[in-house]
This record gives C-alpha cells, sequence and structure tokens, in this order.
C-alpha cells in the first residue's frame, strides 16, 4: 500500500514568536491519502492549501510533520527524488524546447535513452490528446493544450503523487469542464495518487473522491462532497460550501427553537440540550408541500429574484434573517419581488450544528 | 499626423550622420594624405604611407590579439563571476542588500583613475604589475557592473516557479541551471558580455598603469601617435580600432540571432510538418 500519510505538518510565519497563538500560517494537518485516490483540499485563497501542498511536495520547507509514502518517510528527502509530480496554476512549459522534449523532460532527468523516452512522450500525448503536437514550441499551442501538456509532462515519468495547484482556474469555464473530464479518465486510467488544490467547489465536487476543507489555516473537516454538503461540521465550512441559511439557537428536550423566534422545530435526532446552529440547505426550501406534516413554514418578504441554469435563485427576508432559496420555474410563477412568501421546509432535511 | 514620425526619422538621420558618420571623413582623410595642413580644406598630396606603416608593423597585431585576448577573459570571467552574484542577490534575503549593488556598481560612479592608483601598489607587491594577468584583473572593475546589471535584469524575469516545476519533474541543482535557467539568462548574458568586451578594448588608463607600458592593447599603442606624434598614423589605428570594436559587436549580435534564429528555424520547420 503507497498511501500518502501527512502528519502534523506545520508551517509558521517567519517573523513571529515560535509560541504566539496566531504564528501558524498552517495549523498542524493529519491526513492519510488513499493510493489512486483522488483527494482535493479546498478553501478560499490564503487559507493554507498551497502551502500545505508546497508543504508535501518538498517545495516550503516546514516547522514540524513528516510526508509518508507507504512506509518510506519522504520528510528529508528533496523534492527532486521524491517522486512526486506536479502541474502549477501556469503550464511552466520551457519555452526553448519542442512539446516533445518538454513531456520528456522527467525522463531525461531520470537518465532515460533518447528513443524511449520520446516514445513515451509521444504516447503521453496521445492519451492527452495531443498526437501530432509533439515538434510544436510551446507559444504556438492554446492556453488549454499548454496545460494538457503540462499534465502529460507531469504524468510521464509515472509519479507515487500528483500534485496540483489550481491548474485550471486560469481556462475560461468552458475549457475547464472539458479539463476535468480529461483529468477524471486519465487518473483512473492511470491509478494515480492526486492531491488537488483548488478554489472551486464545482470542480472539486465534479473530480474528487474526498475532500478536505480549509480555512484560517487548517483543516476544517474531510469527507465526500455529499457529506461535506449536507452534514457540514462547522459553520465555516457550511458557508464555504454554499449553505449560507444558518440560524442560530436553542435545543431544549428535542425541540429547537430559534433566538429570533422565527423558526420552532422539533429535532428528530437525539441532540443533546444546547445552543446550536440549524443549517437550512438552499434547496431544501419549497414554497408549496401537499403533505405539510413535518414540514416548518417560514414567512418572509422576496427581496431578490436571480434566474440561473433553468431555475431561480432567491433571497427572502424573514425577520432579521436573510434566506436563499432555489426554485424550480413553476414554483417562481407565483412569486415576485417585495410580495410576501411561504417558504415550508422538511425538519428530515436540515443539520444542527453545536455552537 | 503622420507627416511628423517621417520628420522625426529625417532629424535623427541627421543627427546620427553628423555625430557618427561625419568623424570619420577627416580620420579616412588624414590617414591618406601627405603634410595636410591649414588652410587646405582637402589635401593637396595622397600617400598610403600610413596604413603602411599600421599594417605592416608586427606591433600592431600584436596588440589587436591581446586587446582582444584581455577582453575575452574578462568577459569570461565577468560572466562567471556576475552570474552567481546576481543569483544570489536576487533569490536570497541578502541582508544589506543595496550594499553589495553599490559596492559592485561604484566603478561606473567613482572615478577607475582613483582605485586603480590603490591597486597599483597592492599588484606592485604581488608582482602582478606588467602582466596580462595583472592587466585583465584591472579591467574587471569596470566592465563587471555593466555584465552584473544585465544578468541580473534576466533574473529579475525569471519566476522560481520554473525552477519548482524542473524541480518536481526530478531535476537537481546543475540540470535545473542548464536546462532552465542559463536559457533564460543567455541573451542578458551577450548583451553584458558586448558591453564588456567594448569597455575592455578601451581602456588606456587602467591598462597604460598597470601594464606599465608592457602590455600593449591598441590603445596604448595609439596613443603617443595621438598626443602628438603623427596624426596620420594615429588616424590610421583610430580606425583600425573602430573596425575592430565593431567587428567585435556584430559577431556577438549575430551569435545571439542565430541562437533565437535556430529557435525559429526549428520552429518553422515543426509548422511544415502541422498535420
Amino acid at each position: 500500500m503507497n498511501d500518502l500519510r501527512i502528519i502534523n505538518m506545520e508551517k509558521r510565519y517567519k517573523s513571529a514568536q515560535p509560541r504566539e497563538e496566531n504564528s501558524f500560517m498552517l495549523r498542524p494537518v493529519r491526513l492519510a491519502i488513499r493510493e489512486g485516490e483522488f483527494f482535493s483540499l479546498l478553501g478560499p485563497s490564503g487559507c493554507g492549501k498551497t502551502t500545505l501542498l508546497k508543504l508535501v511536495a518538498g517545495l516550503l520547507e516546514a516547522d514540524g510533520g513528516e510526508v509518508w509514502v507507504g512506509d518510506e518517510n519522504l520528510t528529508n528527502v528533496p523534492p527532486e527524488s521524491r517522486r512526486f509530480a506536479m502541474v502549477f496554476q501556469q503550464s511552466l512549459l520551457f519555452p526553448h524546447k519542442t512539446i516533445e522534449d518538454n513531456v520528456a523532460f522527467g525522463l531525461k532527468m531520470q537518465k532515460v535513452g533518447k528513443p524511449q523516452r520520446l516514445k513515451a512522450a509521444r504516447g503521453m500525448l496521445e492519451h492527452v490528446g495531443l498526437s501530432g503536437f509533439g515538434s510544436r514550441f510551446p507559444d504556438e499551442l492554446s492556453g488549454g493544450q499548454q496545460q494538457r501538456v503540462a499534465l502529460a509532462r507531469a504524468l510521464v515519468a509515472n509519479p507515487r503523487v500528483l500534485l496540483m495547484d489550481e491548474p485550471f482556474s486560469a481556462l475560461d469555464p468552458g475549457l475547464r469542464v472539458e479539463m476535468r473530464e480529461l483529468l477524471s479518465r486519465i487518473q483512473k486510467e492511470f491509478r494515480v495518487t492526486v492531491l488537488f488544490v483548488t478554489h472551486d467547489r464545482d470542480e472539486a465536487f465534479a473530480l474528487s473522491d474526498r475532500i478536505a476543507v480549509m480555512g484560517d489555516g487548517k483543516l476544517q473537516q474531510v469527507g465526500s462532497a455529499r457529506e461535506l454538503y449536507e452534514c457540514p461540521e462547522t459553520t465555516t465550512v457550511a458557508s464555504f460550501l454554499g449553505l449560507r441559511n444558518i440560524l442560530g439557537g436553542v435545543i431544549e428536550n428535542g425541540h429547537f427553537a430559534s433566538t429570533d423566534q422565527l423558526i420552532e422545530a422539533a429535532v428528530n435526532r437525539p441532540l443533546a440540550n444546547g445552543d446550536y446552529f440549524m443549517i437550512i440547505r438552499p434547496e431544501a426550501l419549497k414554497t408549496t408541500e401537499s403533505d405539510q406534516s413535518g414540514h416548518v413554514r417560514i414567512q418572509g418578504i422576496v427581496q431578490e429574484m436571480k434566474y440561473s441554469r433553468g431555475m431561480y435563485s432567491l433571497k427572502v427576508k424573514a425577520g432579521h434573517q436573510f434566506m436563499e432559496c432555489v426554485l424550480t420555474i413553476s414554483q417562481a410563477e407565483k412569486v415576485a419581488v417585495g410580495e410576501p412568501i411561504d417558504l415550508f421546509v422538511d425538519t428530515k432535511e436540515v443539520w444542527f450544528i453545536k455552537k | 499626423m503622420k507627416k511628423h514620425p517621417r520628420f522625426l526619422s529625417l532629424f535623427l538621420f541627421i543627427g546620427v550622420f553628423i555625430f557618427v558618420i561625419v568623424p570619420f571623413v577627416p580620420l579616412i582623410l588624414t590617414s591618406l594624405s601627405f603634410g595636410w595642413r591649414w588652410p587646405d580644406v582637402v589635401p593637396q598630396a595622397w600617400s598610403l604611407r600610413a596604413w603602411e606603416y599600421v599594417v605592416n608593423d608586427g606591433r600592431t597585431w600584436q596588440a589587436v590579439g591581446i586587446s582582444l585576448w584581455i577582453a575575452l577573459i574578462v568577459t569570461a570571467i565577468n560572466i562567471v563571476l556576475a552570474v552567481p552574484a546576481a543569483n544570489a542577490l536576487m533569490r536570497y534575503r541578502v541582508r544589506g542588500r543595496w550594499l553589495f549593488e553599490a559596492i559592485i556598481f561604484a566603478p561606473i560612479i567613482i572615478p577607475p583613475f582613483i582605485s586603480v592608483m590603490g591597486i597599483h601598489l597592492t599588484f606592485l607587491r604581488l608582482g602582478l604589475t606588467e602582466t596580462v594577468l595583472g592587466v585583465v584583473l584591472a579591467h574587471i572593475a569596470p566592465t563587471l557592473p555593466y555584465m552584473f546589471r544585465a544578468v541580473m535584469i534576466s533574473y529579475q524575469t525569471l519566476s522560481t516557479d520554473w525552477e519548482d516545476q524542473a524541480r518536481m519533474l526530478g531535476a537537481g541543482a546543475m540540470p535545473r541551471f542548464f536546462h532552465v535557467v542559463l536559457p533564460h539568462l543567455l541573451p542578458g548574458i551577450l548583451a553584458g558580455a558586448s558591453l564588456s568586451v567594448l569597455i575592455s578594448l578601451s581602456q588606456y588608463l587602467i591598462t597604460f598603469i598597470i601594464g606599465a607600458g608592457q602590455v600593449v592593447t591598441l590603445p596604448i599603442l595609439l596613443f603617443p601617435f595621438i598626443s602628438g606624434g603623427d596624426p596620420g598614423i594615429a588616424s590610421a589605428y583610430s580606425l583600425l580600432y573602430a573596425v575592430i570594436a565593431i567587428l567585435a559587436l556584430i559577431i556577438m549580435d549575430a551569435a545571439l540571432k542565430r541562437y533565437y534564429q535556430m529557435n525559429k528555424a526549428s520552429q518553422n520547420q515543426s509548422k511544415g510538418v502541422k498535420p
């Protein structure tokens, strides 16, 4: 088993005192990534995800912690000897080398003979759909093609782990979706372990087996896309994933009451008494419900209506709180800005986070 | 609106003509004349005497050889010094970086005479005066700043991401330098080398003091004729010097162009293979 294990890796700001609480760029991270897994680090910019990636790569020196692959400790191995590969945001193809030579570079460094490495390079270029481009120079290729070459170059030397630092964020949206599909296909084909950094939730959700949400220089939660979206552990994770309907309140004897008295509902999970946040997914809010048992009604006034991709997203003011919900076209037909609206939510679909 | 640039280019052409081409005319005339005196506008008698002297004197070609040899070695040493220095100053957080830069750039600002007097004393003790090695070492001071500046600017435009990328592909320090850094620095190095060669070729005072007349470069040979010797021979030497300097520039420029053309040629070739 060649799992990638990150054991308590941390990075501090250079200038700060070592024992100070706010001196962390990255708080100790502990992660185990299975061989062949597609694992994403998701978080807003400045949350430490690229720092973690560079620590794993060895391009940054950690202030503590270890990196293991299988039973090999790579902490003190220089990056060029770790047999990791990395794709950056820019393609970083060597401008004075042909595409073929660029792709073969990793094998050249491993002292593989020229005919052999060029053959391997051509084969890999075929995999990324660029056969016949081998003798061109990087500046003759489009941005998407360059990034595909960068992917081929990273994979040709059969790396143990492929690290990717927002590789598609410089591409336009249509191309990004195309690249996602390509990457997904190639990752399954080569069964390579991928550690992927992104700030784009859709990208992380579409590609990953598991996702780690990062924020404020630490790991917030690790899980599959569905686990994260339906059962976030903290309000930071919830709001980063687009769950902005967060109501503070108290649970007492299986009954939740929000502090602004907007919602009172029965809790159908055994939760101890105390202060909680109630999270309502925007999709869980509906305007009409034939069977209203087990549903809670929220009254509000529509503030904003926006059309996007076959759905309407609404901003509703309920009490002092703004609620976001997504409605189908037929539901939205009876709704207008400035009008009152009744929203229903199934109590089975809400999620509670302890304060 | 359209006439403006044309007007300007005409102006520029006249300026270049007056300041660059015209000074060569009396030089050529003097070198080919015999007893050209005031108030004659053009020489009355012509002669190849000066050129015969210059071309046939063995010292001339020896001086040309030594001048170029010194310029070449100085430039090579400059490259070896400037690349690591620029690397260190641009890539690492060096404390008192401005001080290092000030020291390297000082010879441009401070007259060379001042430093050479000190160098002379030291070289006397070390027995380096009157040797080519001593002259080479003394030439480094006024030429290194130009080489350093050119390489430094090349380094500024090279993001460390490139080296990180090469590292992640398994390249150690040496392959990283030769495959990634050097190709990027090459145009800068060549620009610095052109300046270094030209400045080394034109040194008189430093060569004179350190070489003490034993290391005869072209300016050393030329000077006595200018300062009251024979204006005809001085003119011939000046022209020879100009030709050599221009040739050196052209050769280096051609080398750089060939480097780019090589890339371009293979690019065009690949365009032909396009499916």
